[in-house]
């Protein structure tokens, strides 16, 4: 769900068409791959999102995202010809120079048309423009190109697809098929190059995949969330998200995912962590937005105390369009401890709601 | 009042340049502008003949490059209710659309703002939702009705873009809706590539132009409005010379005024002279004069020219559009050249008018000026010397003629136009005398003694009138020449529309005709058409605007199976027209027509690569047809064969052929009850004709309103230098009164006077105006445009015009001669 806000920049044009039409997640599915890395047209709305934290060979650190999102508006079947729209498809491109202290993004929104935007299984590709993504044997190569810099990446997954949640769901709020289908690469080992602004810098380090499909996912009592993903140096991973509620409380399906260095997992319950903000906070210029940037991060269950901070206080993505909302998408680093040891680590941080509460287009056309 | 004339000749020969002027800038084009200006700050353009593959689209924008690229679907929409013509813009709005929707959305959202944003998705699928600018003065959810092919919609707006002065309006619409309603699938009309900042242009063309295939063109954004300005090049100068007409008929008064007025001086310019003023204060005197004069003019013809300027933008819109490309009067923009053109053109012609009159005034010497008794000073003519002159112009002129065009401008074609002129202006005084002596005799057995006087008084100042002679008999010319050149093409297009036009009926989608839109008539339709009884065969005739060497140019296909039947054209080549069509049939055979040769240095035998589809292939000229329907070339082939490249089955143009003995008005009948629901407009052969000969008598009213202003410019002339005699001759006419001469019979005098310039300036000018036609049809038209004319004297619309001017110049007679009458002869006498 995590990423969920940057699809209602959408909701300016897109109307959510009668969500009847549409498969629901539910309990029981029968997760296949290769079939389920890529579309999945009976679901409204499904993201592929990538991000990482990346080195370079002179020690220049960099976060990147690239995510493309997929969001029905009409499966009419008169309506076949090549410019129809049956899916709007967006993409977030960022790049965080995190030594440089600078913050780079572009996004795009396109129609599949004659194949501008689109999902083949069948070409191992997903693609928005020339930003895109495509299935390598054993590998997905990563190409970007925005007029500021471009990436160019090759990811290999050290570990087998994480489905989260119970059951084949990740459950967002209260009532059958408010969740979403949502598998992840958790530790993607990546090389590649970065060009900024002519500069070239061959990099590696660690990246992370979501994939997440779904027809109803969130409440209209959730205001917004805080998402973390924690890749330790001791090779297991952990994914966190917590629902703010209107009434400032946390909403209990909040939840999370720990895989170890094996690639098993447990489900945690919003009772299983607690993730507090530490009192620092920067401001955007932009939206007016006030982000907490500092966290600390408790998982007594897993013997996990670590603190969040980053590198690079502006990582804020806020779309061109003043009708849509803005959200904190960061490279992190953690610190801290794993029951007596000492713990470090890298992951992103995303918050949403913070320039003002995250609306729902599926609330405001009231639910079904 | 002379003065205040000749101030008004200058203004008006100022006014009629400027307007010309800036009707030229304004209805240059200007479609195309408001499509570039809606196409955004784009870098390059990918165009193809046909339409552009939309792979390459795809293609394009999955480039591993930083560009932006997108797309557009380009045509025009009619507006039934207003009769405008406006171009159709189909943009992605998902992909490029936020200045669009964004605003169409936050008006329609305003009223209801919970379900704004959801409606406009809707409305953004729906095939008749439109986006238009402000111009059109229209609100969100108002209704426009649009005819769009050969078919109507109605139309909702669903945002209103601004549009500050009207040359950015247009209809929008999502692509998706563009394609559906155009008919049009699988093809981009424009790919528009948005290059990095500091990108080098040229660099990246090349470099993007490696991954397209052949036929299909990477050009900078633009580059239509540039060879739209470039074809339009050619008629823009003619017409602009055409207005310089006004002004060498305003020089010739100046000339004339100012002579006179040397003349009449001469005792104070002696007196001047003697009390010590130098040459020089005199030639100052009177140049000073001539400035102030060009600059009174000038100023005058400012306005004058604004205001016609608009006039003379709606005329030119016309021509541009049938001959051309879809156009409509832009701004009339009144810039510091334009003044300062004005002050050039009005300062320069009064100063070299008054040169040579100058240097007679510096000549005068102060003892032959304060001389008794002399009194009226004969300007000397050396009639000999003149006509030798005149014979050595012609013979130049008559050179210069055959020499061949200069960087496509007829130069000196024009040179040999001024030669002529000049020629005709120095045989002028040895012609008026010839005349005037040899009919006085009989005039005065005619007319009485009035008329005897008129004509040796013509003869006596001999400078001063054949200098107006020259001036009007130069206006008349002009109008003789040009009334024979459009008389005569007017006649070749008649006579070439009789072969050209094989068919009984022939229909196209209704709107308004432009040479560059080809609206379609949907393929059912033409299937149903072709069933009906009475029917032998229908011609599918499709046309598509391409580009060629760096111009538009239009590709037809015509079905041969059908035509060859029935057609008989003129070829260059004299085969039979049977003969022809067969080369064509199924092959990669062309005809193209005579403009096109000449724009393009082609001829029968050559070959032509086209771009068409996204394939280049070579097409063989086998013959040349003569073509007068559009300035622009024509290339045909057989229809088979271009739908081999562009498979699009609607045609533009039907042309139906009866059975023998099938009753016109019955088909008509069955035609227009089978199309309803269609809006196609259906002519016989005859009312085609006539459309044709309507649109070509609207193209050339520019023409004519040119000439008039030259006509007038010139016969006010006449009136001044009438008045300037009567002035001049006072003394003589009192006298003839004190001898008891009748008010009556000086009226008649002056009267007759003019009656023999206006006599004199038609005959001359008629001879003059015939030479020059020769040199307007054969050369100046030839070499601008490429046309074959055939010779023709319209002779009604000649003799109309020259009575016209006849009676105009017996007409400014009158005022002077009012004059004459009231002077009081015992003053006069006293004075004497």
């Amino acid at each position: 769900m995590k990423s969920s806000v940057r699809f209602f920049a959408l909701f300016f044009l897109v109307l959510l068409p009668a969500a009847a039409q549409y498969r629901t997640a539910l309990p029981g599915y029968h997760y296949e791959f290769p079939r389920d890395h890529f579309n999945h047209p009976e679901f409204k709305t499904e993201w592929w999102y990538y991000t990482g934290n990346l080195t370079a060979k002179d020690g220049h650190r960099f976060g990147f995202e690239l995510t493309f999102f997929r969001q029905a508006v009409s499966r009419d079947a008169s309506k076949t010809a090549v410019w129809d729209v049956q899916d709007v498809y967006i993409a977030h491109l960022a790049l965080s120079d995190l030594d440089g202290g600078e913050y780079y993004h572009a996004e795009r929104t396109n129609r599949a048309g004659p194949e501008i935007a689109g999902v083949s299984e069948n070409l191992r590709r997903i693609w928005n423009g020339n930003w895109s993504v495509e299935g390598k044997s054993d590998a997905q190569q990563l190409r970007a190109t925005d007029e500021q810099f471009t990436l160019e990446l090759l990811l290999r997954s050290e570990k087998p697809p994480v489905i989260h949640g119970e059951n084949g769901v990740s459950q967002k709020a209260e009532g059958t098929g408010q969740a979403s289908h949502y598998i992840s690469f958790t530790r993607l080992l990546t090389s590649g190059a970065i060009q900024l602004q002519g500069k070239p810098f061959q990099v590696s380090g660690v990246a992370w995949m979501d994939h997440e499909f779904f027809t109803h996912q969130l409440s209209n009592e959730q205001t917004g969330w805080d998402w973390f993903s924690l890749q330790l140096a001791d090779k297991s991973e952990l994914m966190l998200f917590e629902l703010r509620r209107k009434d400032g409380t946390t909403d209990p399906f909040s939840a999370g995912t720990y895989v170890d260095a094996q690639g098993k997992t447990i489900h945690l319950h919003a009772t299983d962590f607690s993730l507090k903000p530490m009192g620092q906070t920067w401001t955007s210029s932009i939206t007016g937005a006030t982000y907490p940037i500092k966290w600390s991060v408790s998982v007594p269950k897993l013997g996990l105390e670590l603190e969040a901070s980053t590198r690079l206080k502006s990582q804020e993505l806020s779309g061109k369009s003043k009708f849509a909302p803005a959200y904190w998408e960061g490279a992190i680093d953690f610190n801290g401890r794993k029951n007596s040891s000492a713990a470090q680590g890298v992951g992103y941080l995303e918050m949403t709601g913070y320039d003002h509460p995250v609306s729902f287009g599926e609330a405001s056309t009231g639910q079904p | 009042m002379r003065l205040g004339l000749m101030v008004l000749a200058v203004a008006l020969g100022v006014a009629v340049v400027l307007a010309i002027d800036l009707a030229g800038d304004a209805a240059a084009g200007s479609f195309h502008s408001s499509m570039e200006t809606l196409a955004g700050d784009n870098d390059l353009e990918v165009v193809a003949s046909g339409g552009v593959p939309e792979r390459i689209f795809a293609t394009l924008s999955t480039e591993p490059v930083p560009i932006r690229v997108t797309a557009r679907m380009e045509d025009f929409a009619n507006l039934p209710n207003s009769k405008q013509t406006l171009p159709l813009i189909g943009i992605d709005l998902i992909g490029e659309g936020s200045r669009f929707i964004l605003e169409g959305a936050v008006k329609s959202s305003s009223s209801s703002k919970d379900t704004g944003y959801q409606t406009s998705f809707e409305q953004l699928m729906e095939p008749t939702s439109i986006w238009v600018g402000a111009s059109l003065k229209k609100n969100p959810g108002d209704t426009l009705e649009l005819l769009i092919n050969d078919r109507t919609y109605m139309c909702t707006v669903r945002g209103v873009y601004p549009d500050s002065n009207g040359t950015e309006n247009a209809i929008v619409m999502d692509i998706a809706a563009a394609q559906r309603i155009l008919g049009r699938t699988g093809t981009l009309d424009r790919i528009l590539i948005k290059l990095p900042r500091n990108a080098d242009l040229g660099e990246w063309e090349k470099k993007l132009d490696a991954g397209l295939p052949e036929g299909v063109q990477i050009r900078p954004q633009g580059s239509g409005t540039t060879e739209n300005r470039k074809m339009l090049a050619a008629f823009r100068w003619n017409l602009r010379l055409l207005s310089y007409i006004a002004l060498v008929v305003g020089a010739f008064l100046i000339y004339n005024t100012i002579s006179v007025s040397v003349v009449r001086r001469r005792p104070e310019i002696g007196v001047v002279r003697a009390l010590g003023a130098s040459r020089a204060d005199i030639l100052f005197a009177f140049l000073g004069e001539a400035v102030c004069l060009g600059v009174a003019g000038a100023l005058l013809g400012l306005p004058l020219g604004r205001v016609m300027a608009s006039g003379a933008a709606k005329l030119m819109a016309l021509t541009v559009d049938s001959l051309y490309v879809s156009s409509r009067p832009g701004l009339i923009e009144l810039s510091a050249g334009s003044v300062a053109l004005a002050l050039l053109i009005g300062i320069g012609v009064s100063v070299i008018s008054a040169l040579a009159p100058t240097r007679e005034a510096m000549q005068v010497s102060p003892v032959e000026a304060m001389a008794r008794g002399r009194r009226e000073y004969t300007v000397q003519v050396h009639k000999e010397r003149d006509v030798l002159i005149a014979a050595m112009l012609a013979g130049v002129a008559a050179f210069a003629a055959r020499l061949p065009a200069v960087a496509g401008k007829p130069l000196f074609g024009y040179l040999a136009t001024v030669l002529l002129i000049a020629s005709a202006s120095f045989a002028m005084p040895a012609l008026v005398s010839f005349i005037s002596r040899a009919t006085s005799k009989l005039l005065g057995r005619l007319f009485g003694v009035e008329a005897l006087l008129a004509s040796r008084s013509l003869a006596a100042s001999l400078r001063r009138s054949s200098v107006l002679v020259a001036a009007l008999s130069t206006s008349v010319a002009m109008m003789v020449s040009v009334g024979i050149m459009v008389g005569s093409f007017r006649q070749t297009v008649v006579a070439w529309m009789n072969d050209e036009l094989p068919g009984d009926l022939y229909l196209r989608p209704a709107g308004n005709p432009a040479a560059d839109r080809h609206p379609t008539i949907s393929v059912e339709l033409t299937e149903k058409i072709a069933g009906l009884p009475g029917i032998a065969a229908v011609d599918r005739l499709r046309a598509y605007e391409i580009n060629y060497g760096g111009m538009p140019v239009t590709l037809a296909s015509v079905d041969l199976r059908v035509l060859h039947v029935y057609h008989q054209s003129d070829f260059f080549s004299g085969r039979p027209t049977g003969e022809v069509l067969a080369e064509l049939r199924g092959q990669a055979n062309v005809i193209v027509s005579e403009p096109f040769t000449y724009k393009h240095h082609v001829k029968a035998g050559d070959t032509l690569q086209l771009g068409l589809g996204g394939r280049k292939d070579s097409f063989r000229i086998a013959d040349v047809y003569f073509d007068y329907a559009s300035e622009r070339g024509y290339i045909l082939m057989d229809r088979e064969v271009l739908l081999r490249y562009l498979p699009d089955p609607t045609p533009s143009t039907l042309a139906v052929f009866l059975q023998p003995g099938a009753d016109a008005q019955a088909v008509r009948a069955a035609i227009l009850e089978i199309a309803a629901g269609h809006q196609i407009l259906i002519f016989s052969d005859k009312d085609l004709r006539g459309e044709a000969i309507r649109i070509f008598d609207r193209t050339f009213a520019i023409t004519y309103a040119l000439e008039a202003v030259a006509i007038i410019v010139a016969v006010m002339g006449i009136a001044g230098a009438l008045i300037a005699l009567v002035i001049d001759r006072r003394r003589e006419f009192g006298l003839l009164r004190f001898l008891g001469a009748s008010s009556g019979q000086l009226r008649k005098l002056i009267l007759v006077e003019a009656g023999l310039l206006g006599l004199f300036a038609n005959a001359a000018g008629c001879v003059l105006g015939y030479f020059l036609s020769l040199i307007l049809v054969f050369v100046i038209n030839k070499q601008s445009f490429g046309w074959t004319i055939r010779f023709h004297w319209p002779f009604p619309v000649l003799l109309g015009a020259l009575t016209i001017v006849y009676v105009a110049t017996v007409l400014a007679g009158l005022y002077p001669a009012r004059l004459a009458v009231r002077l009081n002869p015992l003053e006069v006498v006293h004075e004497e």
